[in-house]
């Protein structure tokens, strides 16, 4: 079946069994393979992509279930990588393995569109993510200083 | 010259001879040095010039460094280029890594392996000697050569030429060239004698500076391609079951009811008793050994898994499906801790006697569970057979095993098999083995001439781990006026002979006058591995759960009663880490009721000896409420590896083995039912999250500052169980003596 999608601004036609998770439509059929499987059952948030702004588990929801929708995935967070998030995850050295890493940030910039300063409690609500390299001390400390940054900067425009 | 000099000068000149200017250059072009996105070496693409094996030079001056050790998350990647920078002394945000290709390594004389060996393929412990050596030498050679082409080009004394930063000065005329400028000729250079590396003491980069990774930019914008992101024209994918009771056959399998499912392409059956010829790898035990599956292939993976989902299968279960149950294995386990080893460990003096004729006896049973490593990237890997060659692109922990895995079933012989090393998405021991590359060319290699991608599940995946072994063991101990132990007995009942038991801290200190350690078999079908720190996970507990009874008993302070224990151990390290955790933790400072703190220390992988290994002391803060619940509030750690080479990295691999400490003791186990592993996912496999985590306070004041850097992904993981256990004992007077400690009733 025919499904139009919109991802990333862009628009892609798949030809795909509209019960195909989210996660392999990106992965296999659009090729953007930033967005990982982890469980598969929604528990480990490697798959994490915006679905109209909100946090997504990719790897449980049917592809048909987000045809009008817009879908954000790592690829198309911002652009050259330069969302305030991704260089504060370069400067702490945030990632290990680093598998894990992309459904952590898509989390995050979500809870910092929601929550623009959180607290500690923010992010241990809106973070549930799985990363076995524990990487989470650092996660935190680069939310809350991306969230200082994106302040700053907001401070200086107005 | 550091001690690094002193421990392999005999591998020193082997370099030497090998890395440098003794070796005939071939100039290729590197296309990797303008994109590691996928950082396998390439043979083709343009620009960059190969100054040695491990070293190409662009004309823009970007230096590619080829890396031995897969990157599975503790930096070694960037760990390697930075030795290398430090000797090549060129500037450092020009520098990019890749992995080596075995693929090379036979045409080119083990041009890789004959200085390396087989262990330095391994992701882990890029900072032992002899890679250290390794890498340094090969730098320090590359820059000399450099300077020799600039002062052949100047016609100047090659003493007047400095390098710094990626470029050659010559001081007396003031005029400068760039490395890039140069790379061409110097590759054509042959140094009459090797340079020597600098002393540890003038190091710059080493010990100085924390970069931020090589691979974060690749990683932060989703880009880094891990094994499960390789993507090749016309590649189909797998999805595979291999049989649900380890070392089980398949019966029988009905492809005609899903062969017109939508994209199926075929099944692929794989069969543990089809002759191979056998190649020798480093591991070639039951771990790597072939299991009876089956594969469906398809377009797309949804495609797979769903025909996978629908294909009728029947196993024959064989002996595995005698153990009923987990606590069936369990008992049987105990049982045997009744009876004496079958292999003396070790024995000194003569604790039986001693024990017999003690009124004072200590004496505790404890057991460790069956753990997955769960790495957050499932297994995977690609192929593309032909009838002439294997080509295989994989996220290996050790690339040289995961290689000749791949040349024993592609069957086509080293010189036309082909290696791509992708980035690793966590290991922790499970990837080591290469039980992965061979299911993936074992599926691929009935599907010649199209590339296949085979994906585990979770669910597969972690009901065919190669796990963490359950152990049992028993302590008992006489001690003496003092309170501390005249004599040590331990048994240990685990699945293979591999203990480590006599590599623990107290069996080797001299402190205990008589010591015997004794082990048992005990045979199951359940596969086992490598997971982060083999038998020492389990062992830490087992001797810092005991060591803190045995002080409970004698009326002494835990803290107290191990400095008194360490007392005459010459490695003053250990002492230190003890003091400095206690110290920063506030150890014997008063907590309100319900919380209490608990300590432990231990060393991996000393081997026995002394300054050997990490030593790394905790001090866990638990709160158990009236109701029973467990809360690690905070978790103190010192530790002392001798010396750091970047400390950020060293923190970060600290905290991450913490966490996995934690998460083991807390959470995890593996049941058994009817032979079958039970747990299959995050569900019913508990991980720490954000909010689970404790406060994690790292302290580097213990460092002795000994020369050597040793090791420190493995050695927190062991201290961190035994930690908390303790500090439950002091807030509820319960001894946890078995994990996960989330079964034990607190209240």
């Amino acid at each position: 079946m025919q499904i139009r999608l919109n991802v990333n601004g862009g628009t892609r036609e798949v030809d795909v069994d509209p019960t195909t998770p989210l996660l392999w439509v990106l992965r296999d059929h659009l090729g953007m393979t930033g967005t990982k499987f982890g469980c598969g059952i929604a528990m480990c948030g490697a798959c994490t992509v915006h679905v109209n702004g909100s946090a997504t588990r990719s790897c449980r929801i049917p592809v048909e279930a987000v045809a009008d929708a817009q879908v954000t995935t790592i690829e198309g967070l911002a652009p050259d990588a330069t969302h305030p998030l991704q260089q504060v995850w370069v400067e702490l050295n945030v990632p290990q393995c680093g598998y894990c890493q992309a459904g952590m940030l898509m989390a995050a910039a979500a809870l910092l569109k929601a929550k623009p300063k959180p607290t500690d409690d923010d992010i241990d609500a809106a973070i549930t993510n799985i990363c076995r390299c524990g990487t989470y001390p650092r996660v935190r400390a680069a939310i809350h200083r991306a969230a200082d940054a994106m302040r700053s900067v907001t401070v200086r425009q107005s | 010259m550091s001690a690094i000099g002193k421990i392999t000068r005999r591998k020193f000149v082997i370099a030497a001879a090998t890395i440098g200017g003794g070796m005939s250059i071939s100039i290729r072009f590197a296309e990797a040095a303008f994109s590691n996105r996928e950082p396998w070496a390439r043979a083709t693409g343009g620009g960059a010039v190969e100054l040695s094996p491990w070293i190409d030079i662009a004309p823009d001056d970007t230096v590619v460094v080829r890396v031995q050790s897969p990157e599975s998350g503790n930096g070694v990647m960037t760990q390697n280029a930075m030795t290398v920078a430090e000797e090549l002394h060129c500037d450092w945000t020009k520098v990019r890594a890749e992995f080596i290709s075995l693929s090379r390594d036979l045409p080119e004389h083990k041009v890789y392996t004959s200085v390396s060996g087989m262990g330095a393929t391994f992701a882990g412990r890029s900072t032992l000697p002899d890679r250290m050596q390794l890498l340094l030498q090969a730098g320090a050679s590359a820059r000399e050569r450099l300077k020799t082409a600039a002062a052949e080009r100047w016609n100047v004394p090659v003493a007047q030429i400095e390098a710094k930063n990626s470029l050659l000065t010559h001081g007396p005329s003031g005029r400068s060239l760039r490395f890039g400028e140069v790379a061409a000729r110097a590759a054509t250079v042959r140094l009459t004698s090797e340079p020597v590396p600098k002393p540890s003491s003038e190091w710059t980069l080493l010990g100085r500076s924390n970069p931020s990774k090589l691979n974060n930019p690749l990683i932060v914008s989703g880009s880094a391609v891990y094994g499960i992101d390789v993507r090749l024209p016309g590649m189909l994918y797998a999805a595979l079951v291999q049989s649900p009771v380890h070392g089980g056959r398949l019966k029988r399998c009905d492809f005609d009811a899903i062969k017109n499912m939508p994209g199926v392409r075929g099944i692929a059956i794989v069969d543990p008793d089809e002759p191979r010829k056998r190649v020798k790898t480093l591991f070639d035990g039951n771990e790597n050994a072939p299991q009876s599956a089956v594969a469906v292939v398809a377009d797309h993976y949804w495609q797979a898994c769903k025909a996978l989902e629908a294909l009728p299968l029947e196993w024959d279960d064989r002996s595995g499906a005698q153990w009923k149950t987990t606590d069936q294995i369990y008992r049987g386990a105990l049982a045997a801790l009744d009876h004496p080893g079958e292999k003396i460990e070790k024995n000194e003096g003569d604790a039986l006697k001693v024990l017999e004729q003690s009124k004072r006896i200590v004496e505790a049973t404890y057991l460790t569970p069956f753990c997955d490593q769960a790495p957050i990237e499932p297994l995977n890997g690609t192929a593309l057979v032909t009838p002439n060659r294997v080509e295989v692109w994989h996220p290996a922990a050790m690339t040289q095993q995961a290689f000749l895995t791949a040349v024993e079933e592609g069957g086509v012989g080293p010189e036309n098999t082909y290696f791509n090393q992708t980035y690793v998405g966590g290991s922790f021991g499970r990837r080591i083995f290469a039980d992965d590359v061979r299911m993936v060319v074992a599926i691929a290699k009935r599907f010649m001439g199209r590339p296949v991608q085979v994906i585990w599940s979770r669910e597969e995946m972690m009901r065919q781990g190669r796990y963490r072994n359950m152990t049992a063991a028993r302590f008992k101990a006489a001690l003496n006026a003092d309170g501390l132990p005249e004599a040590l007995l331990v048994r240990t009942v685990r699945q293979d002979a591999q203990q480590g038991l006599v590599s623990s801290a107290y069996a080797n200190l001299g402190t205990i006058p008589h010591v015997r350690i004794e082990s048992r078999e005990f045979p199951l079908h359940i596969l086992w591995g490598a997971y982060r720190a083999p038998t020492y996970n389990s062992n830490a507990f087992f001797f810092e759960s005991f060591i803190d009874e045995c002080a409970a008993a004698a009326g002494i302070d835990p803290l107290e009663y191990r400095h008194r224990l360490l007392a005459r151990w010459p490695d003053e390290g250990w002492r230190k880490c003890l003091a400095t955790v206690a110290a920063k933790s506030g150890w014997g400072k008063k907590l309100p009721k319900g919380q209490a703190q608990g300590i432990a220390i231990s060393n991996w992988s000393m081997w026995s000896q002394p300054r050997a290994g990490t030593t790394v002391a905790v001090v866990a803060t638990v709160e158990v409420t009236s109701n029973g619940e467990l809360r690690v509030a905070q978790l103190d750690l010192a530790f002392d590896c001798g010396r750091v080479l970047n400390r950020d990295a060293v923190l970060a691999q600290l905290q991450g083995g913490m966490i996995f400490g934690a998460n083991m003791s807390l959470n995890e186990e593996l049941n058994v039912q009817d032979g079958r592993i039970v747990e299959d996912n995050f569900d019913r496999y508990p991980m720490l999250r954000m909010a689970d985590t404790p406060h994690l306070r790292v302290h580097f004041d213990a460092l002795t500052g000994h020369e050597r850097h040793n090791e420190v992904g493995e050695p927190p993981v062991g201290p961190i169980g035994p930690a908390i256990a303790n500090a439950i004992f002091r807030a509820t007077g319960k001894r946890i003596r078995s994990m996960p400690f989330r079964k034990h009733d607190l209240r």
